[in-house]
């Protein structure tokens, strides 16, 4: 008998990238405290350093930093920056972590990153973040948006450059006092119930490759320095240079598989990413600069994820990406011009040359750098054969109870497989910690909020110098001046830092002591500074809604650095403005939604089952609805795998969990035909023979899974001889070495319509089921001779190692165009031949076949559009559903409450579709271990006189949030619209489209912009 | 589409109509019927809602737009479609708005036949009321429409001598005054099965070659056309802040306009309701601006803001202009802007009514050249 004990409801999640901040918030939102530990000063990792995010061409940083500003303010998340990981002992529950908290010399409550300090510093050395490409000093912020968003002195430089020379000018310079160049290393000591490894990976160091040139040649840059030669904030503003001379270059090359794919630097793995973030580095470029001829040199395009196929094509066709298969012999760089001469050897194998002003590599990821060894070692951990942290397909984020592990430290990988292992990690530690959910997280208590409603408005206006970021520029006592002689307005103050502790006790004081009702900070932007000045409002007792921010930073000393005055001028317009509007703002109070803390998962395959059970897990009850008669899905026609995972004992077990789950609650021959409400409080009819049944939950996860699609084409469904790939597994399942004959041939064709005009997508587990089968089959007889003729082997990650091990068994790999598809001839007695364009021999080949095996792909679930309707989501033009975002909500919907997984949402592979399943539990139960949920404050709400039911806002509405109401009123029937408060996200769009002004936003009322617009014309 | 003839009598064009409609609505196959009938004082026509084919005395010739059956419609229907099939006599215009406002949610088509009729325009109302000429207005509309037709546009509203195309569409049951020789009989043609099956109920001649008609057709939707593109270019030079300025400076204010289109279906305008109510010292303050500030205040901003609630609905019926008091030729506005932002969106409102209004449809491929790439 093992003694219960309650765990630590608190999880130390290692390494600040976004697969470790992803980890953080979902745990956070889930009722855990997180500790938040980071190596580098500032949590952001590479995604911080990317300039634009495929296939949507985000910017990074924009959808990045949100995140970052989140991990900072939450208030469960206890961020420790600077700090190297020594030890981890106990048992899952109870673990205790040691740590080593290095100095940063600059006090995080004091420093307001105004950046005087830098200013002085003496001390110039390479920039790490902008990969030395510009200096900065050695007191520094790794980037504007770093969080924390505080300075840090390099003491120690980087063994070529000397590091701070304790001259002290900073101190001096410092107003707040934030500098303490004393600081020395401490302990730090923590006691949680879990850990999360999120340490990440580092990009390939192309040193060791001397034929590529790399630090030889200055025109020989990697794929990561590119990134910032991309970005606006990089070293060159976004314009594209190359380093020798600052000149533009027009012709660029980008090489694939730098680093990757090579036995030569035992790196024998693809990284998985690089195919098409080269893409879009081309794409962008190209952008940036039209004159710019990109021509990228490949191997196979590995474009096996969402929409991927369909950005390639793009590159190719609408930004004239050239695009060369090829591999590089070397590169030489012709000294007078700094130029580049790369020689290769294209598809007909004939050696070719030619002449490029800068050459991009396309690095890939090096699973445990030295610091990484170092970190699983201190852990007791193993690294793979690969250099990355081992882990089991089964379990893909479960490292050892209690210790969990997601992103690019497993396996090389993109964002979207990072933040769903992130989370899938959280539903884990969750569901271990799960009786001590809540325990350790803290709530501010407030005073109760002051009734202002009969009050004349009176109005405090802080004005910040923001050191001399603002009062640099603007004339802060002219402002102060300006601003005390508009109406309404008691106090003006001037500070330092209005966001500075001391500065909110200031603020807290003068509301009490002027009796103030509302309040200005005009200072910097609300995006980042607006919950800190409402929690002073709250802790003053007012509404924090009586808080309007001006923004005199950018958008005032900042832009207007050179014209002092206008600048100064502007910022008294501005906070005239906000005057104006202020006066006429209101208490806003957030509605509150209850929430039924129970869970609806549609889809009983691998994806649908470990999301229930992850949910049960937690302690939240789950209805699982599967069409079909029994659990399982499309893992019923997977029967091996090439990594040797048991799928039938997987399977088995899987369903025998969920079948004696206490809070699962399964109803097979079913479909969900009704579902009504929204996040929180859905309300469904689940039909099943033996009739219907209604379920009250909060959330849906939907996870309807995909088949293999049938061909119409080879003579598929005509001749024996001609099967699909997970027919001939089917088969191959049951056969003995006696089966199949030595002298058979079989002959695999890829990408049978897929990837085409019709289904202009890549299935993504197609070539390894390919790879897989064919490995079989030469198991089962090595004499049998297989031929796979593919366009591109999509074998990602240490897929590639099968795909290796395929070919030294001796199958034979043949490339085709997509142009020159192969072709069957049938012969009698239903013998076939496989004509093949052979473009290295530059012939036709003629392969007769015993079995023609048709790589297909899936196919997504018919239902999708009828599900999607049903539950408010959207399904993508492929006909599989389309995710809130595709790189960092890859789970969630922007319908709020519904979450997918699995194959339904593209196609993927077992343990994907496990973590995937994870995650989706993770990102649900953020929602249902809430009682209640606070809606928006700014939401709109319709004056009922006002509506005339024309419903145009019902249509604009992106989130389903308006509804057309018919009700009594005086006995006539009234029809006007609705909103609800659950699904409403303050955007606005309904406001704008209404003509009768019916629909109003909290917060943005016309009576409210109108004087904003009115102040603005009449000064 | 089922084409019959209805026989005139001694050349009396109104009296066969209104004969057509009272078998109408004697079959007990309509409840009621709206339609355009002479006030008391013989100097106007509105139309009423006849529910006793006694009591009906149709002018549905008379070159008169009181007020759009449209807007009749939506309030009889918006609460609560019709219960029982009314029908409505209606004209190209009329029928556009109808189906602007079915598809706001401003009024239910169930039960509703439309009787579309071709126009051959109208006048404005003061022009009607006192016409100038010594014949009755009707009377001299139909001579000079088979004697001239161009000489009418001296009479015409604006509207009307540039009509998009005065032949109804969408309608149940059409009367055709276009290639027929209307003193001897009137082309009917049925569309609907409902439109069908009352036809059967009145007594009319088989209808025969359809072929002068369509000529016809094509020739006053030409002459339309010809008219429409030069009125289009003398009016392409109203442009810009100034001379909208100018062009509105007439207005006070009284929104008649608003209240006559029977597109503006918002219960209180915008432009009524407090939001823009301001203390004195900002009226004080404009005023210091610019030296002086024409009261009332806000004529443009009504305008341009009325324009761009509605335009891409605006079915150039003209009654805006009709209603306003001081004779702004508002058409000489509207037309031009409605043919441009209809034309930028490939809408044409009225024309069908699962068609969605521009501003509730989004392209991801649409003006790509606005705005960010």
């Amino acid at each position: 008998m093992t003694k219960k004990t309650t765990p630590i409801g608190a999880v130390a999640v290692i390494g600040g990238g976004i697969t470790g901040v992803q980890a953080s918030l979902d745990l956070a939102d889930m009722g855990f405290r997180v500790y938040l530990l980071e190596k580098s000063p500032t949590i952001g990792g590479v995604m911080a350093q990317l300039d634009k995010t495929f296939p949507t061409n985000d910017c990074s940083m924009c959808i990045l930093s949100p995140k970052l500003v989140d991990c900072a303010r939450h208030e469960n998340i206890t961020l420790h920056t600077l700090v190297d990981v020594q030890s981890l002992e106990g048992e899952p529950g109870n673990f205790t972590l040691r740590a080593v908290q290095k100095p940063r010399y600059v006090d995080l409550e004091k420093c307001t990153s105004c950046g005087s300090c830098e200013d002085v510093c003496p001390v110039s050395l390479p920039n790490a973040f902008e990969y030395g490409l510009v200096k900065r000093k050695a007191i520094y912020k790794p980037f504007p948006q770093a969080i924390p968003n505080a300075y840090v002195i390099d003491k120690e430089g980087d063994g070529k450059h000397r590091g701070c020379v304790d001259c002290m000018r900073c101190v001096k310079e410092c107003k707040s006092g934030a500098i303490n160049h004393e600081q020395k290393p401490e302990e730090l000591t923590l006691q949680v119930g879990a850990v999360i490894l999120a340490a990440g990976s580092v990009p390939f160091d192309p040193v060791v490759k001397p034929e590529f040139g790399y630090r030889r040649y200055q025109n020989v840059m990697t794929s990561v320095e590119f990134e910032r030669v991309l970005s606006a904030s990089g070293p060159f503003q976004g314009k594209i240079l190359r380093p020798s001379d600052q000149q533009h270059p027009t012709k660029i090359a980008w090489v694939h598989c730098v680093g990757s794919r090579d036995a030569a630097v035992n790196h024998e793995y693809c990284s998985a990413m690089c195919c098409m973030y080269t893409a879009k580095e081309a794409v962008i470029a190209k952008e940036h600069a039209a004159d710019i001829e990109p021509t990228v040199f490949y191997i196979d395009v590995r474009s096996y994820g969402k929409d991927f196929d369909k950005y390639i094509t793009r590159a190719k066709e609408q930004h004239n990406v050239r695009y060369v298969r090829s591999r590089i012999s070397e590169i030489t760089e012709d000294p007078t011009t700094k130029d580049l001469l790369i020689t290769y050897e294209d598809d007909a194998g004939e050696l070719k040359k030619e002449r490029f002003h800068l050459v991009v590599l396309s690095v890939g990821l090096c699973g445990a750098g030295e610091q990484k060894h170092e970190l699983l070692e201190k852990l007791g951990l193993q690294a793979n054969e690969f250099g990355f942290l081992q882990t089991r397909l089964e379990e893909p984020v479960v490292i050892r109870p209690g210790v969990f592990a997601a992103g690019s430290l497993v396996e090389p990988q993109a964002i979207p497989e990072s933040v769903m292992q992130a989370s899938a990690a959280a539903a884990n530690a969750a569901a271990l910690l799960k009786d001590a959910r809540g325990t350790l997280v803290t709530e501010k208590q407030y005073p109760p909020e002051r009734d202002v409603s009969s009050e004349e408005p009176r109005i405090g206006v802080f004005v910040c110098h923001c050191g001399i970021n603002i009062g640099g520029y603007v004339d802060v006592p002219a402002v102060v001046k300006a601003t005390q002689a508009l109406p309404n307005v008691i106090v003006v103050e001037p500070n330092v830092y209005t966001c500075s502790e001391d500065t909110q006790k200031k603020i807290v004081d003068a509301i009490r002591t002027h009796q103030l009702n509302r309040i200005i900070v005009a200072a910097c932007t609300p995006r980042t500074h607006e919950p800190l000045f409402q929690k002073s409002l709250r802790e003053a007792g007012l509404n924090p809604y009586l808080l309007e921010m001006t923004n005199i930073r950018e958008q005032c000393s900042w832009v207007h650095m050179d014209e002092p005055l206008s600048a100064t001028e502007k910022a008294k317009e501005l906070i005239a403005m906000t005057v104006a509007k202020t006066r006429f703002l209101q208490p806003i109070q957030e509605a509150e939604i209850p929430v039924t803390q129970k869970a609806l998962v549609i889809g009983g395959g691998i994806a649908g089952m470990t999301a229930a059970l992850s949910l049960a897990d937690q302690g939240y009850d789950t209805v699982l609805v599967e069409k079909e008669s029994c659990l399982g899905g499309y893992l019923q026609k997977v029967y091996y795998t090439v990594d040797g995972l048991d799928v039938a004992a997987v399977l088995k077990q899987t369903v025998a969990q969920v079948q004696q789950h206490p809070r699962i609650t399964v109803h097979t021959c079913a479909q969900v035909t009704s579902l009504k409400g929204y996040v929180g409080n859905y309300e469904s009819e689940i039909t099943t023979a033996q009739g219907t049944v209604s379920f009250a939950h909060g959330v849906v996860v939907v996870a309807v899974g995909a088949d293999e699609y049938k061909p119409r084409s080879y003579h598929y469904g005509k001749n024996p001889r001609v099967l699909t790939q997970s027919e001939l597994e089917c088969w191959l399942s049951t056969c003995t070495s006696q089966d199949i004959q030595k002298t058979e041939t079989f002959v695999m064709i890829q990408c049978v319509e897929s990837r085409d005009d019709k289904r202009p997508y890549c299935s993504r587990i197609c070539c390894m089921q390919a790879v897989k089968n064919a490995l079989k089959i030469k198991e089962l007889n090595p004499r049998a001779e297989v031929f796979i003729l593919y366009r591109d082997l999509m074998t990602y990650g240490f897929k590639e190692k099968y795909y290796k091990q395929a070919r030294e068994n001796g199958v034979v790999f043949l490339q085709y165009d997509a142009e020159k598809k192969p072709e069957i001839e049938a012969k009698d007695r239903g013998n076939l031949i496989v004509k093949v364009h052979e473009p290295m021999l530059g012939e036709l080949l003629k392969i007769p076949v015993d079995h023609l095996i048709l790589s297909t792909g899936l196919q997504p679930n018919p239902d999708n559009p009828a599900i999607g309707k049903l539950l408010k989501v959207p399904v993508n033009d492929d006909g599989f559903f389309l995710e809130a975002h595709v790189k960092l909500r890859p789970v969630d919907f922007s319908t709020r409450g519904v979450f997918v997984a699995g194959n339904c949402h593209l196609p993927k592979f077992i343990s994907e579709s496990i973590y995937q399943g994870q995650a989706a539990a993770a990102r649900a139960a953020t929602i249902l271990c809430q009682s209640t949920l606070k809606a928006e404050p700014n939401i709109a709400c319709v004056d009922e006189e006002l509506c005339s039911g024309c419903g145009v806002c019902l249509t604009v509405c992106p989130y389903n949030a308006i509804d057309r109401v018919t009700k009594e009123s005086d006995g006539k029937s009234v029809s006007h619209a609705s909103i609800n408060e659950g699904l409403c996200q303050g955007c606005g769009t309904c406001v704008s489209a209404c003509p009768s002004h019916a629909i109003q936003q909290r917060g943005f009322k016309d009576k409210q912009i109108l004087p904003m617009i009115e102040e603005m014309c009449s000064t | 589409m089922v084409q019959k003839m209805l026989k005139v009598k001694d050349g009396d064009v109104s009296g066969a109509i209104n004969d057509f409609l009272r078998q109408l609505l004697s079959s007990q196959k309509l409840q009621a019927l709206i339609v355009p009938q002479a006030m008391p004082s013989q100097k106007t026509t509105f139309p009423v809602l006849v529910s006793d084919p006694h009591m009906l005395h149709a002018a549905p010739l008379a070159p008169l737009l009181a007020a759009s059956t449209a807007a009749l419609v939506s309030r009889m229907t918006k609460v609560q479609a019709a219960p029982h099939p009314i029908g409505v006599v209606m004209r190209s215009c009329e029928i556009r708005a109808l189906l602007e406002l079915v598809k706001l949610n401003q009024a239910k088509l169930e039960n509703i036949v439309i009787i579309g009729i071709d126009c051959l325009g109208t006048f404005p109302l003061n022009t009607y009321v006192e016409f100038p000429e010594k014949q009755k207005p009707t009377e001299y509309l139909l001579e000079q429409w088979k004697k001239n037709p161009d000489a009418l546009d001296k009479y015409l509203r604006s509207a009307c001598r540039v009509c998009k195309d005065p032949i109804p569409t969408n309608a149940d049951i059409v009367l055709g005054l276009y290639g027929t020789d209307i003193e001897k009989q009137i082309i009917v043609e049925a569309y609907s099965d409902v439109g069908k099956q009352l036809v059967e109920h009145v007594k009319l001649e088989e209808g025969k070659d359809s072929k002068e008609r369509q000529k016809a057709l094509q020739q006053v939707r030409e002459d339309k056309t010809k008219k429409r593109q030069q009125f289009l270019k003398e009016k392409a030079g109203i442009k810009g802040i100034e001379k909208l300025a100018e062009f509105f400076d007439r207005c006070v204010n009284c929104h008649n306009c608003r209240q006559a289109c029977p597109v503006c279906y918002c219960k209180e305008c915008l432009f009524d309701s407090s939001v823009f109510d301001a203390e004195a010292y900002k009226f004080l303050r404009r005023a210091e601006m610019k030296g002086m500030l024409k009261m009332p205040t806000d004529a443009l901003l009504f305008h341009v803001g009325r324009m761009n609630h509605m335009i891409l609905s605006c079915v150039q019926c003209g009654l805006c202009e009709q209603a306003c008091p001081n004779t702004i030729p508002l058409m000489d506005v509207f037309i031009p802007v409605a043919e441009q932002a209809q034309k930028e969106f490939s809408y044409t409102p009225g024309k069908d009514k699962d068609e969605k209004i521009p501003l509730i449809v989004y392209k991801e491929d649409e003006f790509l050249e606005v705005g960010e790439k």
